[in-house]
Formats: structure tokens, sequence, C-alpha cells
């Protein structure tokens, strides 16, 4: 009975037993079919080798690795986002959808207010060829003044007209067409483009040349191809503004100097001394200008050679204005300090202005512009500069070097030089406008900067500059505020600029004023007034010209109160 | 008497003697049968023309990806060896005097070892109109693609490889006569920034016409196409606005995003489903971490996308913008002039009115003959922008000739000029876009793109045939751009072949019998017939390949392009 009853117990209890093992046999079945599938793979014996040993020595280490494995399996798979997704907030697609009815975008552009309307009476239209001489139509009565002398025009060398110029790019249009149809590398090429920046590099002095299509993006796209992130670049807190997006573009580590202040500069370099040694040998540049676009002078080369040379740091120099207006050939800023070209290792131009012509160059040794063909972004990604720019560029560069002369001034230059002189001496030495208005640009410099007087404008109770670090305008923008773009000390500040140049339109002078936007400059500014000066101008010209200037500043000026700049300020807003 | 040339140095041209009918031949093809004409233009219908994309064989990827891996292996082989043992030949990438390189040897890898084996396929200086045919200075290197020596002599290819969609690369004709005028007139600079002073009745006039063409208030010019864009994103949006954009975007547009330092968020190659969840998402959780409201949200696309011959899908993008209510900015760098009944653009090709779409943006390079961008919207947006695009008040206005050229070259395509020139030129393009493009893919090549797209892709693969395909195409006379990695993706390398009007339907028998051929040696027809090129209606599904022998596509393609489903 006894036995009996056992077996069946013993039966009984074996029955779920039974169940597992034929599970549990399946699975050893399996596991020791995947080991001989692991030995079978090269290396698998070494492996299984490994494990086993290792999970003799300390077994918790097996889990230890399960665990890691898993992590590691997880961490694969989980979104690249998944930091976002938890900050999310979980919504029903109902919910969703009336988020959607009742967002309101903001208003694609900021409306224009009345008190800037008067911005678009500003633009001079004129009428025909931008030359020494314009017409201008006028913006109440769209009368045509003609013949306004032209102080508004960056044609430093008065080579738009040339007849030389003009003839070699009708050669080009009746050889070449207008455009180039396609970008420099998919045969975008002419001759005539490897021409001008053949002729470029030579005129400068420099191994190599590289043409662009537009100015304006020219540094924005040279500087980021050498600027990475970790690389650092020192740049004048004076730049102009594709200077500015171009070093903020590209990531690098960026320190401001004070304006032409050299011994900031050193000191600066001396601070990053320690820190530059031991760290890895990244790319450094000084950034600067020529002529400064926003003040009209230049820093002194010879010792900013001489500190960059010192601190193995490479000099980036905007030479836009000061080509073609300083140095007895043209030449830019280096040969008017006697150095040469190769001092400076990369100099960014337009051919805007003084070429005549139209796009930008960039010129250097023969490395720093093969890496621009490509890699530069506005080179590789558009189409080339129309041919017969090019060849306009190149026959003003011919000219120039074929009517220079060893120890003179080049006769081409010369008369804008004697230009620049005459008008700032004009400038310097009239008494009816030194309470009034106050030269910032060099003697030298063919763009005159005319500010209102710093103690008249304390006088108005106007800041120092608009704009730059701390202003309510980056305020504005950090936080996206569009229609707080605006300024209305600026605004009217330009204003009463814009009134004496409107009132020397009737005496057919055409000046203009720094046209800076606030918003876009993350550098203070003041407004100008601005004489750009031209070879073409006869002396005759320059003196009525000042005559007039000189009785236009002191009209709008001379009656300027803290009070009437307000009802000035009032009259824009509700006129 | 041609002599030869130092190294690297591009010799001028030489004195040519051509009269002027050889001339006008050489630019810009006589048609020769009103047959060979098309408009093209969206039927309403039909489902949108979404090309589907043939895949390769997995042999080819896996080759490709070999290819690669072969060139790369030896790259670093060649750099690890010399720079041991050639130093003078890395100095460009090694520090000097405690100076740095200008750049590192691991971001020149690419295009030292790599790129520069194909060197003589890119940037072949040429000489003269880029019109119907091309003529490039013929030259030779001995050492690799080191130096190039030039023996002063032309070598005229017909040309597939300019951005000429309408064939106004001439220097015959009104267009050029008009420019040429203007040159002596106006000169050859506009002597400033456009709010300064270079601002003149051609700059408006130019101005006006442009809106006019584009369907839209008012318009803005500017001197260059990447500069237009590059410059634009940050007058419009700040840093509490949000970009949409999509993948393939050219690099301008991504540029101008970078600039504005708005928030960016990228879907995927028109894929409207991904743009839509991207939409929802956005609009919904706001903006990251503060979740409030996005100020502006803007979506900006292409119209003809340049690497891949596809148009945006314009009717679903007014519609997502009806419904999510964001700013809808379009790039016709390449569609305008070159798609619709009238040459005005994607919105001219579906039927849309320009009124749906916020900024319509678009180049002045690729079908005027001409150079520069416009921007075209409403009279309040311009208004605004005309005083706060930074261009306008820091960067040089546009040069009078081109603004010239521009002007005639749009009048012409209105029909203001030259009678039926303009419809003309724009049946031409139509024609010879699907003509080539059904040939080719009747032939069994892979093609990418839409069917009316003037840009025709076609798919090498392998980096090495890169440079074949380039060398023998030019040894039979035809110009052709190819593009690889990083403009494409890795592995699918392509030739770029970018219709022109100046072309007549002779020269697209020639390149299809050369490409033919080509194709042949080259190992390049494995199109699986998804895609398209079938004998008859339904083969794909069947398992039969389009392999059509050249005298049969010949024959057949001129009609059976014209047909609605081809």
């Amino acid at each position: 009975m006894d036995t009996v009853t056992t077996t069946v117990t013993k039966e009984t209890s074996n029955q779920a037993p039974q169940f597992v093992i034929k599970y549990a046999s399946s699975a050893v079945e399996l596991w020791y079919g995947f080991i001989s599938f692991i030995e079978t793979i090269p290396g698998g014996q070494i492996i299984i080798n490994y494990i086993k040993a290792s999970h003799k020595n300390d077994p918790w280490r097996t889990l230890l690795e399960l665990l890691l494995a898993l992590l590691a399996i997880r961490y694969f798979l989980a979104s690249k986002y998944s930091q976002d997704e938890s900050e999310k907030v979980k919504l029903s697609k109902r919910e969703v959808d009336e988020l959607i009815d009742d967002w309101e975008p903001e208003p694609i552009v900021p409306a224009v207010r009345q008190e800037e309307r008067w911005l678009f009476d500003a633009i001079p239209a004129i009428e025909g060829a931008i030359t020494k001489h314009v017409n201008v139509v006028e913006p109440k009565s769209k009368e045509i003044i003609y013949d306004v002398l032209n102080m508004a025009g960056r044609d430093f060398l008065d080579m738009n007209t040339n007849e030389l110029v003009k003839s070699s790019a009708i050669k080009t249009i009746t050889e070449c067409g207008v455009g180039a149809c396609g970008p420099a590398n998919f045969y975008g090429t002419q001759d005539v483009h490897v021409r001008a920046s053949e002729d470029l590099a030579r005129f400068l002095g420099a191994e190599k040349g590289i043409v662009y299509g537009q100015d304006f993006c020219t540094a924005t796209s040279v500087l980021p191809c050498f600027l990475k992130r970790g690389d650092i670049a020192i740049v004048d807190d004076g730049v102009s503004l594709s200077l500015q997006k171009a070093v903020m573009i590209s990531r690098c580590s960026i320190e401001w100097f004070h304006h032409n202040d050299m011994d900031h500069l050193e000191s600066i370099l001396e601070s990053l001394q320690e820190e530059l040694q031991d760290g890895p040998l990244n790319r450094r540049f000084i950034v600067t200008e020529g002529l400064f676009e926003n003040f009209g002078d230049s820093p002194d080369l010879a010792r900013l050679v001489e500190i960059k040379n010192k601190y193995k740091f490479r000099l980036a120099l905007d030479e836009s204005y000061s080509i073609g207006t300083l140095g007895p050939n043209g030449r830019g800023l280096p040969e008017a300090y006697g150095i040469p070209r190769t001092e400076i290792e990369m100099t960014i131009g337009t051919l805007a202005n003084s070429f005549g012509s139209s796009g930008g160059f960039c010129v250097g040794c023969d490395a720093m512009i093969y890496h621009q063909i490509l890699s530069s972004n506005a080179y590789v990604f558009s189409a080339y500069i129309p041919p017969y720019c090019a060849s306009a560029t190149s026959a003003v560069i011919n000219l120039l070097e074929a009517s220079e002369k060893p120890g003179e001034i080049n006769p081409l230059v010369k008369p804008l030089q004697e230009n620049i002189a005459l008008m700032s001496s004009l400038f310097r030495n009239s008494s009816k406008l030194a309470d009034l208005v106050s030269v910032r640009s060099s003697d030298a410099s063919a763009v005159m900067h005319i500010r209102i007087n710093p103690a008249l404008r304390k006088s108005l109770d106007l800041p120092e500059g608009y704009g730059g670090p701390g202003s309510q305008i980056v305020k504005a923008v950090k936080n996206g505020h569009e229609t707080d773009y605006f300024d209305r000390e600026y605004n009217t500040e330009c204003y009463i600029l814009q009134l004496i140049i409107d009132q020397l339109l009737n005496s057919k002078v055409l000046l203009t004023r720094s046209k800076r936007i606030l918003h876009h400059e993350v550098l203070p500014c003041v407004p100008e007034l601005i004489i750009y000066l031209n070879s073409g101008f006869t002396k005759s010209e320059i003196q009525s010209s000042f005559i007039a200037i000189e009785d236009a500043i002191y009209q709008n000026l001379s009656t300027l109160t803290y009070k009437s700049f307000d009802q000035i300020s009032d009259s824009l807003e509700f006129s | 008497m041609r002599e030869i040339y130092t190294p690297n140095t591009v010799p001028n041209a030489p004195e040519e003697n051509l009269t002027a009918e050889e001339k006008e031949d050489l630019e810009f093809g006589k048609l020769t049968s009103t047959d060979h004409l098309y408009v093209a233009k969206y039927n309403q219908n039909e489902p949108l023309p979404t090309p589907i994309l043939d895949e390769p064989p997995y042999y080819i990827v896996i080759f490709t990806y070999l290819n690669y891996l072969i060139l790369i292996i030896i790259g670093h082989i060649k750099d690890f060896f010399g720079k041991r043992f050639m130093p003078q030949c890395f100095d460009a990438v090694m520090p000097k005097n405690g100076y740095p390189p200008w750049y590192s040897a691991f971001e020149s890898f690419y295009p030292r070892r790599l790129k520069k084996r194909l060197d003589d396929c890119f940037a072949r200086p040429i000489h003269g109109v880029p019109g119907r045919y091309v003529r490039c200075f013929t030259r030779f290197s001995n050492d690799y693609n080191q130096t190039f020596h030039y023996d002063g002599g032309l070598t005229p290819l017909l040309n597939l490889s300019s951005y000429n969609y309408l064939g106004f690369a001439q220097s015959m004709g009104v267009c050029t006569r008009d420019a040429i005028e203007v040159v002596e007139k106006y000169g050859t600079s506009s002597g400033g920034p456009r709010n300064v002073i270079g601002n003149t009745d051609l700059h408006r006039d130019t101005e006006k016409v442009v809106a006019e063409f584009v369907g839209k208030d008012d318009a803005l010019v500017f001197s260059m196409g990447y500069g237009t864009n590059a410059h634009l994103f940050t007058s419009l949006a700040n840093s509490k606005c949000l970009l949409i954009s999509d993948s393939l975007n050219h690099g301008s547009i991504r540029f101008g995003i970078r600039l504005a330092g708005a928030a960016v968020k990228v879907f995927s190659h028109n894929d409207m489903d991904a743009l839509e969840k991207i939409l929802r998402e956005s609009i919904s959780q706001g903006q990251s971490k503060t979740h409030r409201p996005w100020k502006k949200i803007f979506v900006c696309v292409e119209g003809l996308y340049s690497m891949e011959g596809n148009l945006c899908n314009l009717p679903k993008l007014v519609e997502l913008r009806d419904k999510y209510k964001f700013y809808l900015f379009v790039d016709e760098a390449h569609s305008i002039g070159a798609l619709g009944e009238h040459g005005r653009g994607v919105c001219d090709y579906f039927g849309i009115p320009p009124s749906r779409i916020d900024i319509l943006m678009g180049t002045f390079t690729k079908s005027f003959g001409a150079a520069g961008g416009y921007v075209a919207a409403n009279q309040d947006i311009i208004n605004r922008l005309r005083l706060d695009i930074s261009t306008q008040c820091y960067g040089e206005s546009q040069p009078p000739p081109v603004l010239k050229q521009i002007a005639t070259s749009l009048r012409i395509i209105r029909g203001d000029l030259n009678g039926n020139e303009g419809k003309e030129r724009l049946g031409r393009i139509a024609f010879n876009s699907r003509y080539l493009r059904l040939g080719l893919k009747r032939l069994g090549f892979i093609v990418y793109g839409a069917d009316d797209s003037p840009v025709i892709p076609l798919l090498l693969y392998a980096p090495a045939k890169m440079p074949a395909f380039s060398r023998m195409m030019y040894e039979q006379g035809v110009a052709v751009v190819v593009v690889g990695y990083p403009a494409t993706e890795l592995i699918s390398s392509r030739v770029r072949f970018c219709i022109s009007a100046s072309l007549t339907k002779e020269d697209i028998d020639k390149i299809l019998r050369v490409v033919d051929v080509i194709g042949d040696k080259l190992y390049l027809k494995f199109s699986s017939g998804i895609a398209g090129g079938e004998v008859h209606p339904g083969d794909y599904k069947k398992g039969i390949v389009p392999r059509w022998n050249i005298e049969d596509v010949l024959a057949k393609t001129p009609e059976d392009c014209k047909g609605t489903m081809y």
C-alpha cells in the first residue's frame, strides 16, 4: 500500500518536472547548438574560452557585462532626439488640432513705420549712367535734376565710363555673351576669368588670385574656409558688416580688439600666449581692414605686421576701399607703408569700387587659393561672374600698370589723392563747421566720414553710439521682437543728415550718409554724412561743392537744439 | 601655328574667323521641325508626377562601396609614405615655421586623394558663348592632374553642361545688342550699393518686369544668385522663428538659414508627410524648452532641385500652407524660365496662383543668360525688405548690362519682342527635356527627376565611372558635368545633363547614340523599368526590363515623349 502510494505520488510529482525537462532539454540543445555555431566561426573558440575563464574567476562580471550589453543595445535603438522627447508635452490629436487652429504667426516682416517712410525717398533714383555726374530724380516733384556732382559713388578712379574699359567689356560680350552660365568648376571659367585673377595677383603682388560674384559675399565665404571651430580670430571692433558676419558664421573663437589700437591687440595676443603654446596648432588670424568702411581710417600696418609675425598669426586684410585709393599706384595700404604684399597672408577686396566692374576677389598664396576652389561656398555653389566683368577688371589693371612710373605717383591715382587732400583740408580749415561736425576719416581716405560734433551730440543728449552690445536693439534681436528693431533717436539723427543731403541736391551735389541697419550690426554705429571722392572731379568742382556742403550743414545743424531735435522726431511720427 | 604654353597657364583664345552663320549655329541651333516642340504643363486631372526612384542592383552598391574603400586605403597609404619620403609634396598640409597649414591633411583628404584624380573633368576653361556648343581649351596632364598643359587650341563640344535652359547664352541677337548699347550708355559698373547710389532707371525697370513676370507686386534684384539667398533670411527670421528646410536645399539657402540664427528643422527630400509631421509637432510644442509659440514658421523649398531634377510638390505645399499658416519660400533658381507654359516657373507649371506663395526667389543665371537673383513678394513685404536686406545697403548692386540682358530676355519670353521666339524657346526646351529623358530610360539607364525637368541626372554609382564617363563623352564631342560626393550621397555619383533650348532634335539623337555606346562599355544600363521606359505598359510587373535598341529609340521616342503616359 505504502509502495503504491509512493509510486503514485512519485508519478504525479514527476509529471510537471518532465514537462519542464522537455523544454529545458530543448533549451540546452539550442544553447549547445549556439555554442558550437560560435565555435565554427573563426576565433569563436577564443571568445568562448575568454567568457568561460572570466566567468570562473568572477561570476558577477558576467552579469555586469550582460547588463552593459543590454544598455548598449538600448542606447543604439533609442531615438536620436530622446532628450527633446522627454521635454515634449503629451497632447492628443484633438489638442494638437486646436493648438494649430489657435496659432497666429507674426507678420512675415514688420510693417514699415510711419517714421521710416522717408527712407524710401532717401534712396536716390538715378536716370542714366552712374559717373562723376549723374541725373537724379527729385523724390517729391519727380523732376530730373541734371548733372549733379556724384559724391556718393564708389567708382574712385572714374573707370566706369572709361572708353578702353567699355570697349574691352563690349569685346567680351560680343565673344562670350553676358552671363557665365555655370559655376567656375563646371565650364563657367572663361579665359578672361583666368586673366583677371592673374592680373589681380600680379597687380597686387600676390602669388594667386580668385574672383567672386559679389563683393558682399566674398568675406563671408573666404574666411569660413580657413576658420573652423577651434581656430582663433582676433578682430578689430570696427570692421564692416561682411567681416563681422564672416567671423561669426565661421564658429571660431573670436576676440575683439579696440579699433586700430595695436597696444590692445598686443595685450590680447600676450594674454593668449600661454594657452596657444600648450594647445594644438590651430589656425590664427588677425582680421582688419585697409581702409575702414565704417570710419575711413587705417591701421598702423607696420606695427600690425610686426605683431602678427611675432605671435605667428596670419593677417586677413579687407582692402575694399584702400585698393585704388591708397599708395602711389593704388595698390592699397601695404604700398602706402612700403610693405610687400607677401606679408599680408590674405587680401580680400571688391571689383565694384576702384576696378569699375562688379564682383569680389581674394589674393594670397597658392595653397590658400587652391583650397577656396573646392571649399568656398560662394565659389562652389554659384555661377561665376559674367565674363565681361572680368575683362573690365583686367582693362582697369592694365591701364593702371601702363601709366605707372617708378618714383612717381600714378597719374590715374594722383588726381584722386589730390582731391582727397583738398577736400579734407577744406573741412579741417573751416571755422564755420568746427563746432558742428567732425571729420572721422583720415586725411588720406577717399571716403570722408563726417559726424555731428561730439559736443553737439552730447548737448542733444544723443548716445555715443547706437546698437551694439547691451543696447535695446540687440535685446530686441535676441528676443525676436521685430517691431522693436527701431531706434527713434537713430532714425531722427539720420533724418537730419538726410535733410542736408536733400538740400544739397538743389545745389547739384549728391552726397550720401552711412546707411547701416542697426539690427544687423553687431557693433555700435554713429550716423555719418559720407562723401566719396572721385579722380574725375576738378578742383573748382570740389571747391564749389564744399561751399554748398558747408552751407547746408551750417543751415541744418547750427539751429539744432534738444527741443528742435524732439520736434523733428515728432514730425516724422505724425506726418 | 600652335605653340606649347607653359604649364597651368590658360592661353588666350586664338584669333577666330567664323562667319556670322557659323557662329550662330554654334550658339543656337535652328529648329528643324515644328514637331519638336512641346508645352510643359501639369495636367491637373492626373495624380502628381512624383518621380519614382529606381534602385541599382545590390552588386552595384557593394561594388561602389568597395571602390571608395580601395580609394581611401590607397590614399592613406600614399599619405603615410609620401609624408615621410616626399615631404616637399605635402607643404600645404604641414605646419611650417610655427604656422599651421592652411588646411589640414584630413580636411583636404577628399580633394587631394579622390578629386585630384578626376580634376581634368572639372573647371575646363572655355572660350566663347557656352551655347549649343561650348569650346574648351585643349589640355593634357603628364603628372596625374597636378599641372595641365595647354596647346592653345579649342575643342568644340556639344553642350549639356551649362545652365542655359532657354538658350539666351548668345553673342548675337537682340539681347546682346541691347546689353552692348547699355555698356556704351551706362558703363560697366553700378557704382555702389543700391540704397546709396546704384539705383538707376534700369534697376527700377527690370524689377518691374520681373515682378510682372512672376506675378507678384514688386521685386528686388541682386547681383549674385547665391548672395540673394545668403543674406535674405537674416531679414526674415530671428532666433524665435523656425525654418523648415528640405534636406536637398541648395547651399546658399543653408548658408542663409545659418546666418539668420533661427531654429532649423529638416525634412527628408520632398516628403510631404514628414513635413506635416514636423509642422504639427512644432506648432503644438512651440519653441524648445520654453514651449512658447514660434513667432513665425517658414518652409523653404526649391522649385526644381538641381541635383535630382525633381520638382517640389507645390499643390500639397500650398494646401499645407493654408492649413498650418506657415510662410512659404520657393527658390526658383532652376525653374524660372525653364518650366511652365509661359516659362514662369513652378506656379505656372502647376497652375497655382503666385499669391499662394509668400516669397518667390530665383536667379537670372540659368534661363536668361545673365547673372544675379531676385526676390519677389507682395508690396508691403518688398517695402520692408528694400530697407532691410543687408545687400541692399552694403553690397554692390546689379551692373547695367546684366540688367538689360534680363529685361530683354524676359520681354522675349513674354512675347513682347521678336514675336514667337519666346514661345519657340519654351517649346524646344520642353521637347528636348522629355525626348532625352525618355530616350535614356528606354536605353536602360537609371534617370532621376520629373518628366518635364530640364535637369536630367543619370546615375553612375561607382566613383571611377565619373571620370570615365566624362572623358569618353569628351572624346565623342559632348561636354557633361559629373557630380559625386559631397554634392550627392556617397554612392549616388551621377552625370547631370542640363538641357537647353539651343539644342536641336538631331543633337539629342547624337547624344543618345553616344550615351548608348558608352553606357554599354561602362556597364550603366541596369534600370528595372519601375521609373518608365517600358516597351509595353505593364512590362515592369512581368519583370521585363527596358532595353531598347538605339534605332527603335530614335525612331519612336520623339513622338512618344509627347504622350502623357510613357
